[in-house]
């Protein structure tokens, strides 16, 4: 069977493996935006939080994806959790290190002139800070999102969503007429899924990057 | 005046073949704080394992010799598949920044980027209908995945040289060899040793994938432990596979500690 | 070899020197053609994009010459390894182009390395280098360029561009990034190296000023490197050759006429001086002999270091130590007239010593003897000026016609 007969024939698991495995990395990544802008406010106006934020992110990093879905499994099982805990948590590091980054490389006569013609604090955040370390946020973001395309694969062996399924099947049927179309189908989603997730977001960065600072 | 590129610690992570920007900064506590948490856990979990009682599938899994065999191959993998990435992404990252070759580097970086898209697992699951199961395609997986970081920042570690600085080399009479070796070479090796370390971590990381292709690798006994549903077992082995790549971690940073020229460490 | 004494520069020709990029109609240097003797300090000033550095860059093949030749001591090095060509030739750039990971005595030993000079050898000239630009071995030997400032930074950059002592230093920009304060001292110390050592210096810079300092002969480049006029700073100054170059005069050419003149070449006049050590006797004698009521002390080195007025021996009781004002401004020889002068006016007394290479006193300057010398020099200009004044004055006549025709235009507001 050609790959694309096989596509053709298998078009309804693929499909709902694709767009488990993007609503997956898609949630994955929200959660983790959210909380790892939020660490990255809390952190940036501190030299030694800020270290530690990162410090801390770069150690998870390190941990090999598929060790920690086995560190995870004894206390959260099977599935899903496990899975949606390690994406979020290997999320982490390039979006809080782009948000202290970012946050802190806001030139300080801007938060001052904000302060100056009356901003309170938050509004300084919303209305300045966060809008000028966007930029930099986004493509922590686009990082981001590009790695847990990959961990997400992995984690389907560990019962979770996604084309990682297809690429497992695939190998443990090696030798089997359909394994190559298998394997080399979830491969080949997961690197378009990929690409889409960051032609999307580039998008996204044009149209809520100000004009005024865009590069 | 610009020292070597990538040093400070306020870049953002722009790219995931870009290993510089994180701020890995060697602190003397972190030096110390390291081996300590993971001499602990590994000694933690050693002792559990040896006070509770292991069903015949646990013995079995968990033998010295297996687990021995296990952590050894995985060392064996990373060793092998980083020397084999220094020596193919260090002189391709070199090359493909001297004169002519220079116009094909976007091309280079494309590849490069769209290559990091593709799932190391289903990487490694393709190289089997091309190479067969076994360590040897574990190995071509691991290089072929670890090799685009290394090039990546070598290539941007030699770009990113001030261009004064190569011009005073040329204009003092350095020949271009000259100027690579005692100028270009030494001012991009904070951003080469930050991609060699990040390839270390990598490597370490697809290891554990080796198993799936009967690579071989502490990825087996996680394998086992989820297949066999065997917590001591996954624990054992992840438990092993984390410190591993903490402890090659924190050996790439005391060799950036020693390798970076003095005259670049931050003040 | 390695020994800093009246070693000459060479010289330097450039025969029709053209640098075309590509397949651009406009070459980025046209037929450059110029004669340098040894010895002699050239400046190339000329605006933005006029191609001087491209020119300098060509004495050294950093950059190819597209046609024309390069003769350096009559030896045409047009056709030889550009390698070993840049090793027998000092340069220089802006912000001094250090190598941030080595130390500055690696700096400074990287071309007598690479001469394959022996370790020794190599070791004494990184300090003479050093003691040579004023930087303290011992302090500075083992230092990376990130712990200098950008004065030292540079100062190293220039001991490195002489340490395989070449007969032509290219120098281009050198002391662009530096804040004026460290740049007029940068160029004071070239001026004093340039006393010893007598190289063949080529200089690039956009600043006028800086030319007219520090050049015997200054090139102003307009675009494509054609050189509107190569002569003296005094002749460009008194008689520029046409309006390209008089606005790249600017305004103030008396001023800058100061510039040109050093204080060794005024007359200094000397007033009495007495040692520290000195008995009182001997110091009350030399002040009631001298004609003004004012004797300097000098310390233990020679060196200017109080004032002392008749009556300030009797307030201080007669303690030389107490006595006098403290000496606050001196001017060394190097210096320029302008210098002098401002110091002269930021003076109470309105006089200033002058000193020598170390220091040392050698005279004293005061307002009287700096008038008659800028009179002298005016006077002498203008003299030369004269035969070019009726060309000069056609010129700004028409100049006023213009702007007669251009004033009654905006009359009607």
């Amino acid at each position: 069977m050609s790959f694309w007969d096989f596509v053709g024939s298998r078009r309804q698991q693929l499909l709902m493996d694709t767009y488990q495995h993007a609503s997956a990395v898609f949630q994955c990544m929200v959660v983790a935006a959210v909380i790892g802008i939020g660490i990255g406010m809390l952190t940036y106006r501190n030299e030694r939080a800020g270290r530690l934020a990162i410090a801390t992110t770069v150690t998870i990093m390190t941990i090999p994806s598929y060790a920690l879905l086995g560190l995870l499994i004894p206390a959260l099982g099977l599935g899903v959790p496990p899975t949606v805990t390690a994406l979020v948590l290997y999320a982490l590091l390039p979006i809080v290190r782009n948000a202290i980054v970012g946050l802190r490389g806001v030139d300080p006569s801007l938060v001052d002139a904000a302060r100056g013609i009356g901003m309170s604090r938050a509004a300084q955040i919303a209305r300045v800070e966060l809008p000028v370390a966007w930029p930099t946020i986004l493509t922590g973001i686009r990082v981001a999102t590009q790695m847990l395309m990959g961990i997400a694969a992995i984690a389907a062996f560990a019962s979770g969503p996604g084309l990682g399924n297809e690429i497992f099947a695939g190998i443990s049927s090696l030798g089997s007429a359909n394994s190559l179309n298998q394997v080399l189908a979830g491969t080949l989603g997961i690197v378009v899924l990929a690409l889409l997730f960051d032609a999307a977001l580039v998008l996204i960065g044009r149209l809520t990057t100000s004009r005024g600072i865009r590069a | 005046m610009t020292a070597g590129p990538g040093t400070e610690e306020a870049q953002p992570v722009t790219s995931a073949l870009q290993s510089a920007p994180m701020p890995r900064k060697v602190t003397a506590k972190k030096l110390i704080v390291t081996p300590i948490v993971i001499v602990l856990a590994l000694i933690g979990t050693y002792v559990w394992i040896s006070n509770v009682s292991l069903d015949p599938i646990e013995k079995n899994s968990l033998s010295g010799a297996l687990v021995r065999q296990a952590l050894w191959q995985h060392i064996r993998l990373t060793a092998y598949s980083t020397f084999f990435v220094l020596v193919i992404a260090i002189p391709l990252g070199i090359a493909l920044t001297r004169g002519g070759v220079r116009k094909a580097s976007p091309v280079a970086t494309a590849i490069a980027n769209l290559g990091q898209s593709i799932p190391s697992i289903g990487l490694l699951a393709l190289l089997t209908f091309w190479l067969g199961i076994g360590p040897r395609t574990a190995l071509v997986g691991m290089v072929a995945y670890a090799v685009l970081p290394v090039l990546s920042n070598t290539m941007s570690g030699l770009r990113g040289i001030d261009p004064q600085l190569v011009d005073a080399a040329r204009g003092i009479g350095m020949s271009g060899f000259g100027v690579l070796t005692k100028v270009e070479l030494p001012l991009a090796v904070p951003l080469i040793l930050a991609g060699v370390r990040n390839a270390l971590v990598l490597n370490v990381g697809t290891g554990t994938l080796a198993g799936f292709v009967s690579g071989g690798g502490l990825g087996t006994l996680i394998t086992n432990g989820i297949v066999t549903q065997r917590t001591r077992v996954l624990i054992v082995g992840s438990v092993l596979a984390v410190a591993l790549a903490l402890f090659v971690d924190w050996l790439a940073s005391l060799a950036e500690l020693q390798l970076t020229p003095r005259g670049l460490e931050e003040s | 070899m390695p020994e800093g004494d009246a070693v000459t520069g060479a010289t330097i020709e450039l025969d029709e020197l053209t640098k075309r990029y590509g397949h651009s109609a406009q070459p980025a240097v046209d037929g450059v053609s110029m004669e340098i003797a040894a010895g002699e300090t050239v400046i190339l000033v000329g605006p933005s994009g006029c191609g001087k550095s491209t020119c300098l860059r060509m004495i050294n093949r950093l950059i190819e010459p597209t046609s024309g030749r390069i003769l350096i001591n009559g030896e045409d090095v047009t056709g030889i390894d550009p390698v070993k060509l840049r090793r027998r030739i000092g340069y220089a750039i802006q912000s001094s182009g250090l190598f941030p990971h080595m130390t500055v005595a690696e700096n400074i030993a990287q071309v007598p390395k690479m001469l394959g000079w022996s370790k020794s050898t190599v070791r004494d000239r990184v300090e003479q280098m050093l003691d040579l630009v004023g930087l303290d071995p011992r302090e500075f030997h083992g230092r990376y360029p990130r712990q200098l400032s950008g004065g030292q930074q540079q100062r190293v950059g220039v001991a490195r561009a002489l340490a395989a002592d070449p007969p032509v230093l290219l120098m281009d920009e050198p002391f662009g990034a530096v804040d004026p304060i460290t740049r007029d001292h940068l160029q004071d110390e070239l001026i004093r190296l340039q006393h010893e050592l007598h190289k063949t210096i080529v200089f690039v810079t956009h600043d006028f000023d800086e030319a007219i300092k520090l050049g015997d002969r200054i090139a102003v480049l307009r675009e494509q490197s054609h050189i509107a006029q190569f002569d003296t700073p005094e002749a460009i100054l008194t008689n520029p050759a046409d309006d390209f170059v008089s606005g790249f005069v600017g305004a103030g050419a008396a001023l800058k006429r100061l510039n040109l003149t050093r204080v060794r070449d005024v007359g200094v006049v000397d007033v009495p001086t007495a040692a520290m050590d000195d008995p009182r006797e001997t110091v009350v004698d030399r002040l009631r002999e001298g004609t003004s009521n004012e004797l300097l002390l000098l310390d233990r080195r020679g060196r200017p270091y109080k004032w002392l007025r008749t009556g300030d021996l009797a307030l201080a009781k007669g303690s030389l130590a107490r006595a006098g004002t403290p000496v606050t401004g001196h001017v060394s020889r190097d210096a320029t007239l302008r210098d002098a002068l401002e110091a002269v006016l930021t003076d109470s007394a309105g006089r200033v010593p002058v000193t020598g290479r170390r220091g040392e006193y050698v005279g004293v300057v005061d307002m009287e003897t700096l008038m008659n010398s800028v009179h002298e020099l005016l006077e002498a200009d203008r003299m030369a000026a004269i035969e070019h004044r009726h060309d000069l004055e056609e010129m700004r006549a028409h100049h006023t016609q213009e702007q007669l025709e251009a004033g009654f235009g905006e009359g009607g507001r």
